[in-house]
């Protein structure tokens, strides 16, 4: 009993203590928001320098007077489509439009073309990856 | 002499922890590094390897068995190919496809489910790395 009011009594060198305690929180949290950012920062940077998307095909389609654009998803990171622009002009689209790796599928535009008429089509990802290239109207 | 600095030295503990907080961020600056650094050069061989992709479709022939695409791998790497086109004005029609041709190989590929039809069209090869080939093919019948 008496060693403990002799502990717990003491107070001396509590001020130390409770420095070094809180510098000791301080550094971890700071190593670990500065580890977290860099997690963040580093995935980033690799799915945006890892995404790879191509336009296999662009049909002109006569029976829904549509242009359909049929893309690949040939990078290592899965791809979020955010806009789509027909000669500079946005697009609706059926959003959100997501292709996995290896994914392929049908992207389906309501859009009015004139036969014989060259089209400026520019996918573009949510990283800012543009796929972009002229085709002609049959 | 030599010892009493040795000696000093130890004893002396002020500027550890400064010691201690670059010794960490070079971790972090070395992980950053190097991921991205190992990433892009992945990618850059991908690019690379993508470059070298050189497929071309030599002749596309309607036989009885089916229609066969002669192709040629021109490159000098091996090419997947995974995906094959017949464009016409009525329809873009897709195969699934799944043939290596080694660099500098030909083959012949059969497609004997294909709904051909008799006019011009446009006949198209995807590798798995993004490349496509391009054939305008008139078709003739057997």
């Amino acid at each position: 009993m008496r060693t403990f009011f002799k502990i717990f009594g003491n107070k001396r060198a509590i001020t130390p203590v409770l420095s070094s305690l809180l510098l000791t929180v301080v550094a971890v949290a700071a190593m670990a928001i500065a580890t977290s950012a860099t997690y963040v920062i580093t995935t980033n940077l690799r799915e945006t320098i890892s995404e790879r998307v191509i336009v296999e095909d662009v049909w002109f389609n006569n029976y829904t007077n549509s242009i359909d654009i049929y893309v690949r998803n040939v990078g290592q990171v899965t791809v979020y489509i955010s806009a789509i622009f027909v000669n500079h002009t946005s697009q609706s689209f059926p959003s959100p439009f997501t292709l996995e790796i290896e994914d392929h599928q049908w992207l389906n535009i309501s859009q009015n073309w004139i036969p014989n008429s060259s089209y400026y089509v520019d996918v573009l990802t949510t990283r800012g990856t543009h796929v972009a290239a002229y085709y002609e109207a049959p | 002499m030599l010892l009493l600095t040795m000696k000093r030295l130890r004893l002396d503990k002020r500027g550890i922890s400064n010691v201690i907080v670059v010794m960490l961020s070079l971790v972090l600056v070395v992980i950053i590094v190097s991921n991205v650094i190992s990433t892009s050069y992945q990618m850059n061989q991908f690019d690379w390897e993508r470059m070298q992709e050189n497929v071309e479709i030599v002749n596309v022939a309607k036989t009885i068995e089916g229609t066969i695409l002669t192709l040629q791998n021109k490159g000098s790497v091996t090419v997947h190919l995974v995906s094959l086109w017949i464009d016409n004005t009525t329809s873009h029609q897709r195969y699934d496809m799944d043939l290596y041709v080694n660099a500098g190989d030909s083959a012949n590929y059969t497609l004997s489910d294909m709904a051909l039809v008799d006019n011009a069209s446009i006949v198209k090869v995807i590798t798995e790395r993004g490349t496509i080939s391009v054939f305008n093919a008139s078709w003739q019948n057997p």
